[in-house]
């Protein structure tokens, strides 16, 4: 697919606010409180904030899995009303399909979806076996999930996202399960299929969602950060550090320092709801 | 299980048929208590003479076809009804009122618009395997994980083809449950309808396992081949069963390690 010239922003929020209803006692939660946010194309985006800020609710809202409940999420200046293949998503749990092989789960998208359609099945299964490499499971393609470690799960789940080709790359979390040596392995291994050593304008734009400072820090041009009860932005930051980033990215004294301002903006509702979840769950941790 | 542990299987009701046999032979003759060596002796005449594999091969294609007509009707109601909530919401109370009725309720009318041959005992099965199917296939669409829905659509695939490739078999180990359910349900009605109709003077018959055990009931009083033929509908069944579990098997290798 080639990419469009870049107007406007890629994606935009404008206005957007999201409630839910419960459904016993019908009162409304606010898990999104009008939010405003303009993601250009091409550029790396993480949004972090503790748990329940709605970050995961923005970025199904961008995915087109949920609608917002006021304001309009748009991309390319068009309102977004459903899920599209431009609009690629990779889970936390993965969501492979259990009963298709590496393989076939890699092209499940261009298969049965559109940007599949004047490919043949050579070009395809080519295109396949290039992402398959890309994300290093070549050798395991006829590995059903279940064969495979957490992080290879993963490295799937981002070869199925790849080889489909979408405009924007939404991330939901998607090291959060691993350990900690594979989330930096893949850390490092995302921004190189992203293209951070090659040419800015090939690179496809990102919204990326964690919980951990340092891996927001690490991957991203800015960072979106978010308070809960309501979720709402509170900040939103220039990263600034050269890329490509490596390991020494990670001692810079920018990278502290950044780092513990994000911290700082989220430490104290962290502490409040680590100790009410405490008080909440009798004397454990 | 290994072929090893076999024989251990048989310990058990082996000891009990030769009880079983002891005891009978302190029965006066006249009494009408099938033993088993005298069932054995008419197990071996009714296979031989092929009656009994004959009936046999009558009732079970008859619950073939009414299966086969029952499972394609639940299995496509049962994707839509548990995909799309307005199909649900409109068939499921049309459906719910009618799974109460027993299947063997519907004999009377059956016999009225289709006779007492084949097509009633067809419907009559179709009647009996199409409810656990259709519930089971519901339930199971209703289980599919929403993420792999969702990681379908944001590769931009269309509902109606997620149906059929994420769906589908995400719930097919739900739908392979129904499947036996309706199997043991089914096979259960044709005998029971065979039953029911027997055999009348002249034709009008029903034919089957269920005709035989009705003529052997009702004009010989030959309790030894009664028994023989429920014990073949018991061994039939539970091959069926096997057969099904090793095509669930073999259709969902993943299914073991994944559930």
């Amino acid at each position: 697919m080639s990419q469009p010239v870049p107007s406007g922003p890629k994606l935009r929020l404008d206005g957007v606010r999201k409630t839910f209803t419960v459904p016993r006692s019908g009162a409304t939660v606010v898990a999104v409180e009008t939010a405003d946010l303009t993601i250009e194309a091409g550029e790396f985006l993480t949004i972090v904030g503790p748990s329940g800020c709605g970050k995961s609710t923005i970025l199904n809202m961008l995915a087109g899995l949920e609608l917002p409940t006021e304001g309009t999420v748009a991309m390319d200046g068009r309102t977004i009303t459903g899920p599209a293949a431009e609009r690629g998503m990779v889970f936390q749990d993965y969501a492979l399909f259990p009963w298709k092989t590496v393989f076939e789960n890699v092209e499940f998208g261009l298969r049965y979806g559109p940007h599949g359609k004047g490919l043949s099945t050579a070009e395809r299964r080519r295109r396949v076996a290039r992402c398959v490499e890309l994300v290093g499971l070549g050798g395991s393609e006829q590995k059903y999930p279940h064969e495979l470690s957490g992080g290879m799960r993963q490295r799937c789940g981002i070869a199925r996202l790849v080889a489909n080709e979408p405009d924007v790359l939404l991330m939901d979390e998607p090291f959060a399960a691993l350990d900690a040596q594979t989330r930096i392995i893949l850390q490092e291994e995302l921004l190189r299929i992203w293209g951070e050593t090659g040419n800015r304008a090939e690179r496809r734009t990102v919204v990326f969602i964690t919980h951990a400072i340092d891996e927001a820090v690490f991957l991203s041009d800015r960072v979106v950060v978010m308070s809960a009860h309501p979720g709402r932005i509170i900040e939103v930051l220039d990263v600034g550090l050269p890329r490509p980033r490596t390991d020494a990215t990670r001692t810079r004294p920018e990278f502290q320092a950044l780092s513990q301002a994000i911290w700082n903006l989220i430490r104290d509702e962290v502490y409040r709801a680590a100790t009410a979840a405490g008080s909440a769950g009798g004397a454990r941790d | 299980m290994s072929t090893r542990r076999w024989p251990r299987y048989f310990i058990l009701p082996l000891g009990l048929l030769v009880l079983w046999q002891l005891w009978g032979m302190t029965l006066p003759a006249r009494s009408r208590a099938p033993v088993p060596l005298d069932v054995l002796a008419s197990a071996v005449d009714l296979i031989a003479s092929g009656r009994l594999p004959m009936a046999l091969l009558q009732s079970l294609g008859r619950v073939g076809l009414g299966f086969l007509v029952a499972g394609s009707i639940a299995l496509v109601l049962g994707l839509l009804m548990g995909f799309f909530r307005p199909v649900e919401r409109n068939l499921d109370p049309i459906i719910e009122s009618f799974r109460p009725v027993a299947p063997i309720a519907l004999l009377p009318l059956a016999i009225l618009w289709l006779g007492t041959g084949t097509p009633a005992a067809v419907f009559i099965v179709a009647y009996a395997a199409f409810f656990p199917m259709i519930v089971n296939t519901i339930a199971g669409v209703k289980g599919v994980e929403r993420r792999l829905v969702q990681a379908a659509q944001t590769l931009g695939v269309p509902q109606l083809t997620i149906l059929r490739t994420v769906v589908l078999p995400a719930a097919l180990p739900s739908i392979f449950i129904g499947v036996r359910l309706a199997m043991g349900l089914a096979w259960m009605s044709i005998i029971a309808a065979e039953l029911a109709v027997g055999s009348k003077g002249g034709g009008g018959g029903s034919g089957g396992v269920g005709e035989m055990m009705f003529v052997f009931y009702a004009y010989y009083i030959e309790l030894d081949s009664i028994v023989v033929c429920m014990i073949a509908v018991g061994l039939v069944a539970l091959a069926i069963d096997h057969g099904l579990r090793w095509l669930q098997r073999w259709l969902m290798p993943w299914a073991e390690q994944y559930r």
